[in-house]
């Protein structure tokens, strides 16, 4: 299982594109902020791991039972 | 001293009381629940300023609901042990009528039309609410200095913080304003501030207590539970506010068994993994030590104890953050466009960083999750419980620009986070600051009842959840 994508950390320029992409419109106070608090969880995310054999399902279990009309 | 001088010693003995001796002079008639609301509200209003555990404290509406549980006992209604019980919510659990903020400016005049599931069952079951509890800001910003609230003490020392994020219901319990609190966790947060306040919490399985009006921070990892200073109190409150919720879609219908029942004292034939390598490196030789004593008393009770070796806690970490982190922001997307300066430093930081995280990075993430909780749950075919330490360190000095939540250690609740499994903090120690140290105590899902038993029998052998801070 690979381990590192992406396998570079991101540039400042990077960060502002993602953070645009997402519809933050950030002062240079707060893209600070923002690049600060990515140097953090970047490398989580490249630690994530990948790879996987295609059927591997994610922890995540959908019971449309669930969704139905509650009698209160 | 007179009698009136003496008054709030007296009063403070009753909060020395446990749940089911409180419910036993209720229905001898020694006392009333107006007694035991008045002498909570009394001792939040001489020590609280130093603590800041409340944020809204129910004074009328609790001498109110008091006086019903004196009335319905004396006339042989009878809700259960909880009955006449006075207890405190986090702030990101929805009261009809009441500030819900979740300690933010962003809901600093939120006044819900409709109370959360947990507090209603809990009123039902005849408790009675003291008041609204100081939180990290939605359950995950703090502590932060720029709220329209300060951030919650240690009651063991103010100079110190109580943990989070349910700081305020720790610092609440520990401090013996009330003998019960309601808290949320998402990675951690009943128990971390259960250890840092010398209490006990219980982070059920998730989808055993409802989280519906609760103020969301994980979707996937949300969960509310028990705080309480003793495993016997835990035990009783779980049993007030378990149970199915068709409008949680997170929760599930298992039946609610007698947690008290569960209580036996003996550990006999319990087999307990011990998970030794998610602490011995990372926490404190304090804790290291009396997290193995902790399990020298356990095994000195009869329980069979082996050391076990999972996947190293920091994956368990990493697939938890990176998974929370993308449900957060979806969570507060939009105050975050529209109103960033709104929001207190620290939990802007942790939300607006999920504007980063790819939705292949989320599904990763969950397949991971998947990988670690089937490998972790393989162990349940050979032990009944697995422990380790409740927090890596004692609690932190209460400084502005001293806590830095991405450069803290690695966090030993996360597995049963991410996992799913019922968890529970139970002091086993002190540092030689004098600051609580904690116990973690894992067991199968929904088996919330063999994992109090532990908790129980351990505390019955130890006298750590009995010390009691002195409050200026």
């Amino acid at each position: 299982m690979s381990k590192t994508v992406p396998p570079e950390p991101a540039t400042r320029e990077e960060i502002a594109v993602l953070a645009k992409n997402a519809g933050l419109n950030l002062t240079p106070e707060l893209f600070e902020e923002l690049v600060e608090a990515y140097s953090h969880v970047e490398p989580t995310l490249m630690r994530l791991r990948r790879g996987r054999d295609r059927a591997d399902e994610p922890a995540h279990v959908f019971d449309p039972r669930k969704f139905m009309p509650v009698q209160v | 001293m007179s009698a009136i001088e003496d008054a709030p010693r007296i009063a403070d003995t009753l909060l020395d009381c446990s749940v089911l001796e409180m419910g036993r002079l209720m229905r001898e008639g020694t006392i009333s629940a107006e007694d035991l609301a008045q002498a909570c509200l009394d001792r939040i209003e001489r020590h609280d300023g130093a603590l800041n555990s409340f944020i809204t404290v129910t004074k009328e509406r609790a001498l109110d609901q008091a006086a019903v549980a004196t009335r319905e006992l004396a006339n042989g209604i009878d809700r259960g042990p909880f009955h006449g019980i006075p207890f405190a919510l986090k702030d990101n659990v929805d009261t009809a009528g009441i500030l819900s903020s979740s300690h933010s400016k962003i809901f600093e005049q939120r006044l819900p039309q409709e109370s959360a599931t947990v507090a209603t069952k809990l009123e039902a079951a005849g408790g009675v609410l003291i008041g609204k509890t100081s939180t990290f800001e939605f359950a995950i910003g703090g502590p932060s200095w720029d709220l329209p609230w300060p951030p919650a003490r240690n009651p063991w020392n103010p100079d110190y913080l109580p943990g989070g994020s349910s700081s305020g219901s720790g610092a609440a319990v520990g401090a013996r304003f009330v003998p019960a609190a309601i808290g949320t966790d998402t990675g951690g947060s009943i128990r971390w501030p259960a250890a840092m306040c010398g209490i006990s919490g219980l982070k059920p399985t998730y989808g055993r207590v409802s989280r519906r009006g609760v103020h969301p921070n994980t979707f996937s990892l949300d969960h509310c539970g028990p705080m309480t200073r003793s495993v016997e109190d835990c035990a009783v409150m779980l049993g007030a506010c378990a149970g199915h919720d068709p409008r949680d879609p997170g929760s599930i219908d298992e039946p609610v068994p007698d947690y008290l029942a569960a209580l036996t004292g003996s550990v006999k034939d319990l087999r307990i993994g011990l998970v030794r390598h998610w602490y011995e490196d990372e926490a404190t030789e304090e804790v290291v030590d009396a997290v193995d004593a902790a399990v020298a008393v356990l095994r000195g009770l009869g329980a069979s104890v082996e050391t076990v070796t999972l996947d190293p806690l920091r994956d368990y970490v990493d697939a938890k953050t990176a998974i929370s982190t993308a449900e957060l922001f979806s969570v507060h997307e939009q105050d975050m466009r529209e109103r960033p300066q709104d929001f207190g430093k620290l939990l802007r930081s942790r939300v607006m960083v999920g504007a980063l995280v790819r939705a292949e990075d989320y599904v990763q993430a969950m397949r991971w999750r998947a990988e670690l909780t089937t490998r972790t749950m393989a162990l349940f075919g050979r032990f009944d419980l697995l422990v380790t330490a409740g927090w890596m360190a004692p609690a932190d000095p209460a400084e502005p620009d001293g806590f830095d939540f991405f450069k803290k250690r690695q966090l030993a609740t996360m597995p049963f986070s991410l996992t799913g499994m019922p968890a529970l903090n139970i002091p086993c120690g002190f540092s030689s600051k004098g600051l609580p140290l904690s116990l973690q105590i894992g067991g199968r899902p929904f088996d919330e009842a063999t994992v109090l038993r532990v908790g129980d029998a351990y505390q019955r052998a130890t006298d750590w959840h009995l010390a009691k801070p002195a409050l200026s």
